[in-house]
Parts: C-alpha cells; structure tokens; sequence
C-alpha cells in the first residue's frame, strides 16, 4: 500500500536548519550472523540538519543497518564516525551519549509505566543529582526535576498527546504507542533520530501524522533524522535523501528523483509488488 | 454591586473596571503543559492594551471587523478585548469551519483583521486569502510550523505584543481615548448563525443588548467574581461567549480553558466549576459514557446505581411537584448520595456545580431529569443568537422537565394563531449584517421578532417549546407531527447517536438511525460479534435487532402519550456513516440540517415508504436495510396514573 | 500488666522482626527486578557475608574496621556474580538463570565454609538481648534493646533503598530496565552497571540482614534458611515492589506473632512457621499479583 502525504505538511524549499557537514559517516560496513552475510561493504553518510531514509524491499538489511549505527550489532569490518569522531566499536550506551535516540519497529516501551514516565526516562542522561541530593531535596536536584518535566511536556505538546499523559502505555493503541516512543526519544534532545519504520501498521491518517511529527521535529528543533521506511510514497515525499539496500548491498543513493530512476532500484524495489 | 457600575456600558470599559477592582484575580485560567496558568484580570488589561495599540498601528480602525478562529485560549480572548478595545466588531467564527465557509463569512463581514491559532487555521486562510482582499492582517497565536511562512499580512501574536507593549507606555491617552469613544449602542459581535435553514445568517449585537441580558441573568443566577465556569464550546457560538466572555465582563468571574478537548473532563475535575453551560449533546455524551462504565461494572454495583438513581429520582418528583418529602425518603436519599450520585458528580466534574443551564436546542426531559437526579442544578435555557441567548429559563423550585421556565423580565411574548413565538427584549439583535430586507422580515416596526420556533404557554405562564415552525406537522391522517419530540426519545438511548424522522405529509413515521460507535461496539464485542469499522458493524442484523428493541421501547413510551401515539416509528434504516457538519448533514452546533439530510437520502427514505423490510439499496456503498418496527397499540384506555 | 500492654508487646515484637523479613526480601526485589530472576543464592549471600564480617573480626579488626571491609567483599562477590554468571548467560531463558543462581548458591556456601570453617560463632554487636528497663518499668512491655535497634537499622536502610530505587536516576534506569532491556540500552541506561550495582546492593543488604539475624540466634548455617521467610512476603507484596515488600514484611511478621500467642496454644504452638505459608497461599488466590504488584494489562 503506498500513500502520499498532502502538500500541506511538505516543508517549502528553504529550510529552517540548512545542511551541516555530515555528522554521521559509515564506511565499508561488512556485518555476518554466523554464515549468514547481513551487510556487504556498505558505506554512506547523513549530514546534519537532514532527513535521511535506508529503503529497501524485505530482508534487505534494513534493520541491520540501523542497529550498527546504535551500537546493538558490531559489524566484523568497517568503521563509524559520529560528529567528526572514529569508532572501532559502538556500543548502544555510548551511542546515547554521543546524541543518538531511536525507536524500534516493534515498539519497546516501558510497559509498567505511564506515557509520561516513558517520555521521562529519556531524560536519563540529562539527569545528574546524586543520590544524596535527591534524598536531601538539594537545589540541583529540585531544579532538574522541574527542568525534565519542562522538556517533557513540551514534547507532550508538540505530539498532542496531553490527554493520555497518565495512562499505562500498555493501555494505549498501536499508533499512539508509537507515539509516545517518539516523545521518549526525543526527550534526551538527541542530535541523530533513528526511527525504525515508524509509521509500520499504521493507518492513513496516523501516517500523515507521524510525516507531520518528523518533518516538524527536522524543522523546528533541526534534529537529524535517520529512518527506515517501507511505504515507498512516504519516503520519497519527505527525505532529503534516500538510500536504497537490497540483500544487504548499497544499490542506490541520492535524492528521491534520482533514487525512483535509478535502474537498480527500480529492478530491485519497485519491481517487486507489495 | 450595580453601585458605580452603571456607566460600564462596554466591554473595555468593563475590563478597566475589574483591573481596578480585582487586578489580582483571575481572569482566565489556562492548562498548558500540565499546568494551570492564571491570567489576572490586570494582567488581561494590560495584555490586551498592548495588543490593541499595536493593532492600531496596523490599521484596525472604529467599526471594522475582527474575525477569530480558533479554539478557548486565554489569547483568543484577549484579542476580542483588544478589538473591542478599538470599537472593532468581533466575528468570531467557529473553530473547525471548512476554508469555504470561513471564506463566506470574511467576504460578507468584510473582515480586515483576523486572529488564528495555528497553522491548522492559517492554511485555510491563506488559501481563500485571494478570494477575500479586505484581509489586511493575520494575527496567529502558535509559532510552530510557521517558520517558512512568510506572506506579508502574517505577523505572531508574540511579535505584535511585543510591539505593543512598548507603545502602550508611549500612547496612554491613545488608549484611554479609545476606550471612552466607545458606547453602549455600538454593536459588539457579529455571530454567523448556524442555520439550519438555509445560509448562515450575520447577527449583528450591540454592547447595551449582551450586557443588559448578561445583567439580569448574572442576578437571577446570584454569580459572584468567586464563580468558576469552563470555557469548552466553541466560541463561534453566542453561548459560549455569553458565558465565556459577556457574564465575566459583567460579574468578574474566571474562566478555565482546558487543555484541549480531549482532556475536558479530567480538566474540569481540577477546576470544579460553579456555573456551567451545556448543551443536549454534551449532556448525551456524558450520559452514554456514565451508561457504558455501569454496564460495564458487576451486577451488584448495577443494581446500588439503578436502586440509588431510582431514590433519587423519586425524590426530584417529589420536590418539583411541590409534595413533602417522607423522613425514610430522606435518609435513603442521602445513603444514595454518598454511595452513587456524589461519585459520578465527582466523575464528571460536576460537584461544586451550583447553577448550569442547557441551552442551544430542546432536551429530553428524560435527559434533563437524569443529572438533576445526580443532584446537579441543571436548567433549561431559552433563546437563540438574535435574542441575545436569555429569553426563558427555568427557576428554581418551579421546574417543569417539559417547558423552558417562564420568560425572564424584560422579555414580551406573543404567539401567532399558527403558534409561532415572538419576542420584544432589550436583548434583540440590531439587524442582520448588511441584509435590511431580511432584517425587516425576522424584526416588524414595533420590534417583535419572528424566532421561527413553535410552542405554547401553560396555566403558569411556563412556555413550552415544540419544534421549529418549518418542522412542526401532521401526518396524513391529520395527527399533529414534531420530530424533535421523537428523535430526542430515541437519542437518550445509549446506542443511538443521532436520529433523524420522517412523517410530514407521510401516512406513518419512518426513521434514519445513526448508532454511537463507542456503545453499539463495546456491545458488540460483548455478543461476539465481529465487525470491521462502522458501515460493517451498522450493517448486521444482530444490531438492527438491537435497535428494533430500542425503537420498541420508543414506541411504548409514544404510545402511551394521546398526541403523540401516531407518531410511533413503523420502518427504520441504520446509516452505514456518522452524520457530520463536514458534509452539511449537521451544523456546527450539530443540530439537523433536514433539508439536506432530506436530500442526500432522498432515494433511501423513498425506499422506506414504498418498499418493504429488508430490501436491498443501491445508491449507497454498502448495502442498507430497511426493517420494520414493532408499534404499540394506543393507550387510549389506560393512561398511566 | 493490662491486656491491651500485652497485646502491643506482641505487636511490637511481630512489626520489629517484620522489618526483618522486607529487608531480606528487598534484596530479591531488587534483583528480579534487574534481573527477571528469582535469586537462589540470596540465602547464601545472607550466610557469606555475615561470615566474612565475623571472620574479619576474630583476625583482629575492631567492629568499624570489619564493616568497610565486609562491604568491600560483598559488593566485589555482586560484581563478580554479574561479570562472570550473568553477563554470559544476556538473553537466555529465565530457567537458565535461575539455574545459575541456585549453582551460585552451592558455590557460595561451598566458599564460605571453606574460608571461615563450619562453626556456629558468636556475634557481639554490644548491645545485648535484654528488655529495655524503664519501657518495662513504666508499662510492664517486653522490648528487647537488639529488637529496637535491628528495627531502626532495618528501617533506615529499607526507607534509603526505597527512595534510592523510586526517585533517583539509578532507580528510574532500574525501572526502566525491569520493563524492557533493548530500550533502556537505547536512552543511554548502562545496563552492566544497573546489574553490578543491584548485585552489590544485594551483598550489602545480605550483610545487614545477616548481622541483625546472627546476633540475635548466632552465626550458623541455618541463615541459608532465612531466605525462606521472604518468600511469602515476596508472594504478598509482588515479586516487584518495593513498598509492597515493605508492608508485607510488617504484615506477616505482625501477623504471626499475634497469630502464635492468641491462637497458637489451641494448635499446640509452632503456628507462626507455617502462618506465613497459609497468608501467602490465601494471597494467591485472591490477589495473585500481590499488594502492589503490577497488574500486566494485556490487550486483547
């Protein structure tokens, strides 16, 4: 199914947060699961300010890729630079710290809390009071409280979802939950947004929504966005620039226009029904 | 109170007066971001002096219009007081109108400055921007999205304060001047009508005519500036501006804006509002929520509601019939109130609720009847745009559950020999924007208005609505009609949304059903049947026994009323989609728009008079039955006791 | 000496030992909550570590001596248990690691006892199993001084881990780990860090929970046991919650001994050993998540 998103919610032409230098560089990632080849070779890179999708048909590697960048798998060879910094391992901790927030395509919410203590903990790394603080009510400890939840219900704000604030997020539907996975990986204020097909098993107007959240979040706060889509029509209508994988390999890379004309791409994607 | 406010003839005058009075009272109270915010009545002074003198500078002048679109924020009324402020006429129109529509309304006001929310709002106003060329400025309140805008007539809310706030310390006689050039006789508002007839129609107020209305029910109502009322409905309706805006300026009280109308009822709990304003429709809605959560409950907890509301119930009887009330009675209606109606009091935000009024189209009696048994004041109001909303209302200790109360002083009432209700009040509205034809059509020389309503007065002098004339009916067989009596009846039931009959002229009554998802489908669910979305579900034979045994029911309660007997409902369809104000079926204050729904159903009600039950039709997507119901036999021996 | 005094006598005694019971059974709070398992080895742990503090002690160190290093050697075995038990056995079954802890549980013993010997010691706190005098004098109530002070030391440190693991950045990260592992690794949670912190925290808990027991009945084998007594306060407040632990522990502890005085003598006695057992089994029919345990919404 392909939907595409209205004009109304495409940016215009000039944008608020103009491309930077890349902040995000992959080089020759090779990954294996036993004998198993995920990724073969694969190297491309995100600049700052822009929104970034990895298509690709089924099994594709998609996935994969995403969790290379976050540190979740380590490729056997090849490298990443984030902000300018080489690493020969990423780990989903330090990823964290160097600014990296994402969502999973089966959503990972914390089940026992309420949305709003979901979008708190993606606050984790912002908060610094020590214990004694906390236990002694201290000014820094006080003052960062005050300050998360600002920064939380700003985020509860801007995803419309006041009126589910207190509700256990396992009461939640789907589209909401996805959501509110959104509002905690925006929490930690990251520089580089992974969404893992944040819009999968949604229906149309909940698509149009999540478009409306990410290209709001690219424009306003001039987040980063990385994601991985399925849905074609989505992706071509609000990324900047596309790269296209199929079993496991780069096939395409560019804009949207040269992505759809690319004869590869179109062999190996759009060729293929779904 | 009166004493020194008598040359308070306008509404900045009347908000200079409480800065001064009670400048560190709230005003307007505001959640956002979780937090309830306060604006005192100094700092909306202030604010909207500000913003009056920078819209000035913009080129707002004396008897231009102001159109407002958007939802209950404090911003939205602040930029009515900085119009007013001005002696600019508010248009304020209602929030979720379509781009065509608002287009209408700013060519025929001739609207120079408008005041948007959002994006959301913007984008409709940009695109009808080429068709209205008067629009000179537009004033948008949140920022987000609107980065990349940057067409000229566009500046935000926070810049144009901004502005202001440093002229306004330059240009205090500006503003005290334009505040004493204003007069009680200069209009106010300009309300577009929802019609349910035809067009809207631009309803032109003035200052003297609100506040005079606003007066005598704030003393009738004994409102005080310690007085709390929500502000949840749309501000393009007179209602909510009465109660939002005019009865604050007049009494200094406060004003809640929820945070968005889906936290409402959880909102209102935190605020515990004293004086309320709702319409038949909330009050369904929150019936079929109260219904859903005691259905949902065990038996036991079933049967303490049912047994409470029965005391309860019997006791409000007793009361408005005047008759004592026996010591038993008593003790069991108190048990009844810890244990049930304070509970769901508390549920639905209503505890401290001293006086609310249900205006904006008849209610049930059924209805009315169940939250005054929940132990909440509530009343019928009587009134419409054009005569300043306050007409009749019911008083305390005299309430009848099927009048709206006697008219309220001031008010003259005359009924034409075809029943049709006049009015003559202070209250009137001065004429219809730029339409003196139509003006001198509704208001006669000697200032009687044509309401379009049907009713009768009783022994008491408590008047009594029918339906609009344009309805009001016979059958074939000369038996009076009014549809709203039947549709209300069918309304109060839990599954069903909306109903729509048809019978004038006709040899028996039939009727177009629209369910309410939220009941019809937990029900559903219960019964273990499946369904995919709403035409599925409305289209399965278990849901059209359903409502088969709610019409049943509807029926026996007619049939057991002499006038109302052969109006009993004989075939009925379920509507495979809701009806909305998007595609004209209701107004925006959801009342029926028959000719319309008359229209895109023409072929269905046909069906319903000549087929027979269970034919299949094809016009619509997916395919529509039509049943037969079951009709009782008129009691015409027995009458109820 | 009236009734009534007698009564709060009985209930003192019951809530003091309570307090006991939460404190052992927060450590496996703490640890099913990082670690989805039940430890086995907490008993263990329990009867290590005090161990360890009497060993310390008879090689000469004076008591605030002994403490430091005790804790050192507890919160080094919680490091460890995490390096070299838990972290090689990420993402396997919770029957496999319940199966490590109860293999940890022989390992711990096996040490303890190789290390200190198998004798029953003598552990002096300096403050001794006597009713305290002038509560006797004025009400005639029975209140040993051990009791009290074992009392304010367990509370003092229940009342600290429940506010350390509800509002500070470790007890959030603890949380948010319980409820899903993959995403509290993605907002930056260090999860080997969560877990060696839990674990030690455990050791420590084990180390106070040993010296309050093993002053009052000796330094014996039989505090493997002790771990036992949690359980069904583990089962009455809910394998996740740390004030449900907390009220549980007073509740079976109130209401055993309250039980074992009023009631007891008509079963001849011995009733507060298996009063616990029968709360617990009414518990899980009735409320089978516990006091405050979460009830897992699962949509349909």
């Amino acid at each position: 199914m392909t939907i595409t998103v209205p004009s109304s919610i495409l940016q215009s032409a000039e944008r608020a947060f103009p491309f930077g230098p890349p902040v995000l560089e992959l080089e020759s990632i090779s990954l294996r699961f036993g004998g198993v080849q995920a990724l073969t070779n694969i190297s491309f890179n995100v600049l700052e300010h822009e929104v970034r999708a990895i298509i690709g048909p089924n099994g594709a590697g998609k996935s994969s890729m995403l969790n290379v960048i976050n540190g979740i798998y380590v490729p056997q060879e090849g490298s990443i630079t984030v902000a300018g910094e080489r690493l020969s391992e990423m780990t989903p901790t330090h990823a964290a710290h160097l600014g990296i927030a994402r969502t999973f395509q089966n959503i990972a919410l914390f089940r026992g809390m309420s949305v709003l203590d979901n979008i708190m903990a993606g606050r984790i790394l912002r908060t610094h009071a020590t214990f004694l603080e906390v236990a002694l009510q201290l000014p820094r400890a006080r003052r960062e409280e005050t300050e998360n939840r600002a920064v939380v219900e700003e985020i509860i704000e801007f995803l419309e979802i006041e009126h589910i604030r207190k509700t256990p997020v396992s009461r939640l539907p789907y589209g909401l939950q996805k959501r509110v996975e959104l509002g905690r990986a925006l929490a930690a204020e990251p520089k580089i947004l992974l969404l893992d097909e944040p819009m999968a098993g949604m229906n149309i107007e909940e698509k149009q929504d999540m478009c409306r959240f990410i290209l709001d979040v690219n424009d306003h706060y001039g987040t980063t966005v990385v994601l991985i889509e399925h849905d074609m029509g989505v992706v071509m209508d609000i990324s900047d620039r596309v790269v296209v994988l199929d079993y496991g390999k780069k096939i395409g890379d560019g804009t949207p226009d040269e992505v759809r004309s690319n004869q590869d791409v179109i062999d190996a994607y759009l060729g293929v029904a779904h | 109170m009166t004493t020194g406010t008598s040359g308070l003839d306008t509404f900045p005058k009347l908000l200079l007066h409480h800065s001064r009075e009670r400048g560190e009272r709230p005003a307007i109270r505001e959640k956002n971001r979780g937090i309830w915010r306060t604006i005192t009545w100094r700092e909306l002074g202030e604010e909207a002096a500000a913003l009056a003198v920078a819209a000035s500078e913009r080129g707002l002048q004396r008897g231009a219009h102001v159109a407002l679109l958007g939802d209950n924020r404090p911003r939205l009324y602040v930029a009515m007081c900085a119009a007013q402020w001005l002696g600019a006429i508010v248009v304020p129109l209602y929030q979720d109108a379509t781009a065509d529509e608002i287009a209408t309304s700013i060519q025929r006001a001739q609207v120079t400055h408008v005041f948007a929310e959002n994006q959301e709002q913007v984008d409709k106003l940009l695109e009808i921007l080429p068709r209205c060329p008067t629009v000179r400025c537009i004033v948008y309140d949140k920022d987000r999205g609107m980065r990349h805008y940057k067409q000229p007539q566009l500046v935000s809310y926070d810049a144009l304060l901004q502005e202001g706030r440093e002229l306004a310390a330059q240009k205090p006689d500006f503003l005290q001047g334009e505040v004493a050039s204003g007069k009680g006789e200069d209009s106010a508002f300009l309300f577009f009508t929802s019609g349910t007839t035809g067009p809207a129609k631009g309803v032109v107020l003035a200052y003297a005519a609100l506040i005079d209305r606003a007066r005598l029910a704030a003393a009738i109502g004994e409102l005080k500036d310690t007085d709390v009322a929500m502000a949840y409905l749309p501000p393009g309706w007179i209602g909510q501006i009465l109660f939002g805006y005019v009865q604050p300026m007049v009494v200094g009280y406060c004003i809640c804006c929820p945070e968005s109308p889906d936290t409402m009822l959880s909102d209102m709990r935190e605020m515990g509002p004293t004086y309320l304003l709702v319409t038949p429709r909330v009050l369904e809605a929150l019936l079929k929520q109260v219904s859903l959560r005691i259905e949902e409950t065990g038996g036991f907890k079933q049967w303490l509601y049912r047994s409470c509301m029965a005391v309860g119930a019997r006791m409000s009887e007793q009361r408005l019939a005047g008759k004592a009330v026996s010591v038993g009675d008593r003790v069991l209606s108190l048990a009844s109130d810890l244990l049930i109606r304070g509970p769901l009091r508390d549920m639905l935000g209503m505890s401290k609720v001293r006086v609310a009024y249900s205006a904006s189209d008849a209610i049930d009696p059924d209805l009315l009847m169940f939250f005054r048994t929940l132990g909440i004041n509530l009343k019928q109001l009587y009134g419409s745009t054009e005569t300043g909303f306050f007409v009749a209302m019911q008083r305390d200790g005299v309430i009848k559950p099927d009048t709206v109360g006697a008219p309220l002083e001031g008010v003259e009432l005359k009924l034409t020999p075809q029943r049709e209700i006049l009015v003559r009040s202070p209250g009137l509205f001065r004429e219809y924007h730029a339409d003196s034809e139509m003006t001198a059509r509704a208001k006669n020389a000697e200032g009687w208005f044509h309401t379009g309503d049907a009713g009768d007065l009783d022994q008491d002098g408590q008047l009594r609505i029918i339906d609009r004339m344009a309805y009001v009916g016979a059958l074939k067989d000369g038996s009076p009609y009014a549809p709203r009596v039947i549709e209300n009846k069918l309304k109060f039931l839990p599954y069903i949304r909306e109903a729509v009959v048809f019978g004038d002229g006709r040899d028996m009554v039939c009727a177009l059903i629209d369910i309410e998802m939220a009941a019809a489908g937990r029900w559903a669910d219960r019964q273990g049947v499946s369904y995919i979305g709403h035409a599925d579900l409305a289209a399965h034979d278990e849901v059209y026994a359903l409502i088969a045994d709610c019409i049943a029911k509807v029926n026996a309660q007619l049939a057991s009323e002499p006038l109302l007997a052969q109006s009993q409902i004989h075939r009925f369809t379920i509507l495979g989609r809701e009806l909305s104000a998007d595609d004209g079926a209701l107004t925006r204050t959801g009342k029926l728009r028959r000719h319309v729904i008359a229209e895109q159903y023409r072929a269905l009600v046909d069906a319903m008079y000549s087929g027979h039950a269970g034919v299949r039709f094809g016009a619509e997507p997916d395919e529509v039955k039509i049943r037969d119901a079951k009709v009782t036999a008129p009691a015409q021996t027995r009458k109820v006791a | 000496m009236p009734d009534i005094w007698f009564f709060i006598e009985v209930l003192v005694g019951g809530l003091l030992s309570g307090i006991m019971y939460s404190l052992v059974a927060l450590g496996f709070v703490l640890i099913y909550k990082a670690s989805s398992v039940f430890n086995f080895a907490q008993g263990a742990m329990v009867f290590f570590a005090v161990l360890t503090f009497v060993g310390v002690m008879e090689l000469g160190l004076p008591f605030w001596a002994a403490l430091p290093v005790a804790i050192g050697v507890m919160v080094l075995v919680g490091m460890a248990t995490e390096r070299f038990v838990l972290r090689p056995l990420v993402s396997q079954s919770e029957d496999t690691l319940l199966m490590a802890t109860i293999g940890l549980s022989f390992v711990i013993e096996g040490v303890a006892q190789l290390a200190w010997g198998v004798d029953v010691r003598n552990l002096d706190l300096g403050i001794r199993d006597e009713p305290i005098n002038w509560v006797m004098d004025k009400t005639g109530m029975l209140i040993s001084q051990l009791d009290i002070t074992a009392g304010i030391v367990a509370s003092v440190m229940v009342a600290s881990l429940a506010l350390l693991f509800s509002r500070t950045k470790v007890g959030r990260g603890l949380r948010a780990v319980a409820d899903d592992h993959t995403a509290a690794l993605s907002i930056g949670i260090p999860l080997k860090h969560i877990w060696m912190l839990v674990w030690a925290t455990a050791g420590v808990v084990a180390l106070v929970a040993g010296m309050l027991w093993g002053a009052r009945s000796g330094v014996q084998f039989a505090l493997v046991w002790v771990a036992l007594k949690a359980l069904p306060v583990l089962i009455i407040g809910g394998f996740t919650s740390v004030p449900g632990v907390i009220v549980a522990g007073l509740l079976v502890g109130a209401s055993e001994k309250v039980v074992e005085v009023y009631i007891g003598p008509k079963f001849g006695g011995g009733v507060e050993v298996w009063f616990p057992y029968v709360l617990a089994v009414l518990f899980l029919l009735v409320r089978p998540e516990g006091l405050f345990g979460e009830k897992i919404i699962r949509r349909v």
